[in-house]
């Protein structure tokens, strides 16, 4: 498959509080390197769109202003408020964006002095034509589950437009593979990150991992983590790591969080979206795994 | 395009091998190439007097743990420092484009490593690296390339971009 005078190129930036690191490989050194530099530009627009801390990001300016005004937003923010309100709709509210009250209680996101009424859900943001985003109720809204995701598509697209044919995006875990060659992905062990537990092969898909052993702090002498069930705010207090693989990262990156807070009862909106889920109980073993039976465009298999 | 999402069966050795995960992104000169491209570099390395590493500590908020900075002044007036971090599982060399007026142009890491300090207990992991230096990459079928788990952060790197911008304010702008 890959031939002598291929080259691959390597690169890593820390961008999306994580590091970011984008493979390309071809012939063409200079083509490779141009592309990965659009990559990179995509995921840090993705940054300054989304993110919850700038000031000047959509995200702020919808918990500013969306209610109850509405605010008009980048057409990339647009389509990320349409992929999680569809989400929270398949996942009945187990996947959604409007949790963040419960974050800033736990310190894992800034106070800002938002409004929150404390009933409002994904059912209260409306995604109107003209990239308009509306809440009906004062809602804060935090894309931290959904974003990353979304930026390695972007990457993707990007690289894919620089004429690159094979490379992977993995923005801390959060990945993208494209073109003919397949990939190793290593997962990390749910209890001790500098162990593995196993090995996944990924070729033409995304896949996105949610754990919560780097990411545990106490909250009144319980340890409490930013994986939530949307509908109850009870954190995932068991340690465990979920694995979901889809055509799009954006998907695996929220459907992890599905599968955290339904488990078995995931499959359906697993289903939904041609997605398989691979979940490790605590000593790396694989407890639960899915594979969508829906028309992936080949065949999901786990030996 | 065929999609596959295959999980390998690890040997049993393989599961209690730590994840010596080492990558060198770039060397100093690629770096250099890769966050000022076609300019020339001078190396200017700067050693921290007491007095302006305590002002460092002070103005950014985060610890210096050495004094001796390696500084190249890019034709143009801009900057390049090759600098390191070290997290509670990782140790990271990155470097630091500094535009004229001192923000931010780009930062690349140019060197990752997974350390184990502390969280290994168990000695029959600590004998399979003996003898591996820190930038080997274990074999396993294949090298571990990529790996997913819960989002490592990058913490360690926005703090030390901090004292970096801190180190220019006391070390470089004058």
């Amino acid at each position: 498959m890959r031939s002598p005078s291929n080259i691959e190129i390597r690169r890593c930036q820390p961008l999306l509080g994580t590091f970011v690191e984008i493979t390309a490989q071809g012939r063409d050194e200079r083509l490779l390197t141009r592309g990965i530099e659009a990559g990179f530009g995509a995921i840090a627009k993705v940054n300054r769109l989304m993110s919850f801390h700038g000031r000047l990001s959509d995200v702020s300016r919808m918990n500013r202003d969306a209610f109850p005004r509405g605010v008009i937003v980048h057409p990339w923010t647009w389509q990320v408020m349409k992929a999680a309100k569809r989400l929270a709709e398949e996942s009945r509210g187990a996947f959604d964006i409007t949790v963040a009250p419960w974050l800033t209680k736990w310190d894992y996101l800034p106070r800002r002095g938002y409004q929150f009424s404390p009933t409002a859900t994904s059912r209260d943001i409306f995604v109107r034509r003209g990239y308009e985003v509306f809440f009906r109720r004062g809602l804060t809204v935090d894309l931290g589950g959904i974003a990353k995701g979304f930026a390695v598509d972007r990457a993707v697209d990007a690289l894919k437009e620089n004429g690159i044919e094979c490379g992977i995006v993995n923005a801390g875990g959060d990945m993208r593979t494209f073109g003919p060659a397949s990939q190793l992905i290593h997962l990390r062990h749910p209890t001790d990150p500098t162990r593995l537990a196993g090995a996944v092969r990924l070729r033409e898909r995304a896949m996105a991992t949610s754990g919560i052993y780097f990411e545990r702090r106490k909250h009144h002498g319980r340890y409490v983590s930013p994986l939530l069930d949307g509908r109850s705010g009870q954190a995932a207090r068991e340690l465990i790591s979920v694995s979901v693989a889809a055509a799009e990262c954006t998907t695996a990156d929220a459907l992890t969080k599905v599968v955290f807070a339904l488990r078995e009862e995931a499959a359906g909106v697993l289903a939904c979206y041609g997605a398989d889920a691979l979940l490790l109980q605590r000593d790396g073993a694989p407890s639960w795994m899915f594979h969508s039976s829906c028309d992936t465009p080949g065949r999901t298999r786990f030996d | 395009m065929k999609a596959e999402f295959v999980l390998v069966a690890l040997p049993v050795s393989a599961l209690i091998t730590p994840s010596a995960f080492a990558v060198r992104y770039l060397t100093v000169e690629q770096a250099q190439q890769a966050i000022f491209p076609g300019k020339s570099f001078t190396a200017s390395p700067v050693k921290l007097t007491s007095v302006q590493r305590k002002a460092i500590e002070q103005v950014s908020g985060v610890r210096v743990l050495h004094d001796d900075q390696q500084v190249w002044r890019v034709s143009g007036g801009c900057w390049f420092i090759v600098d390191e971090v070290v997290g509670k599982h990782e140790f990271i060399t990155y470097a630091a484009g500094l535009t004229v007026d001192g923000s931010v142009k780009q930062i690349e890491i140019m060197d990752y490593r997974e350390t184990y300090g502390g969280q290994i207990r168990d000695q029959k992991w600590r004998v399979q690296f003996v003898g591996k230096t820190s930038k080997s990459t274990l074999k396993l079928d294949s090298d571990i390339k990529n790996i997913s788990g819960a989002t490592l952060s990058c913490r360690h790197i926005t703090d030390g971009v901090k004292r970096l911008l801190a180190f220019y304010e006391i070390a470089l702008k004058h």
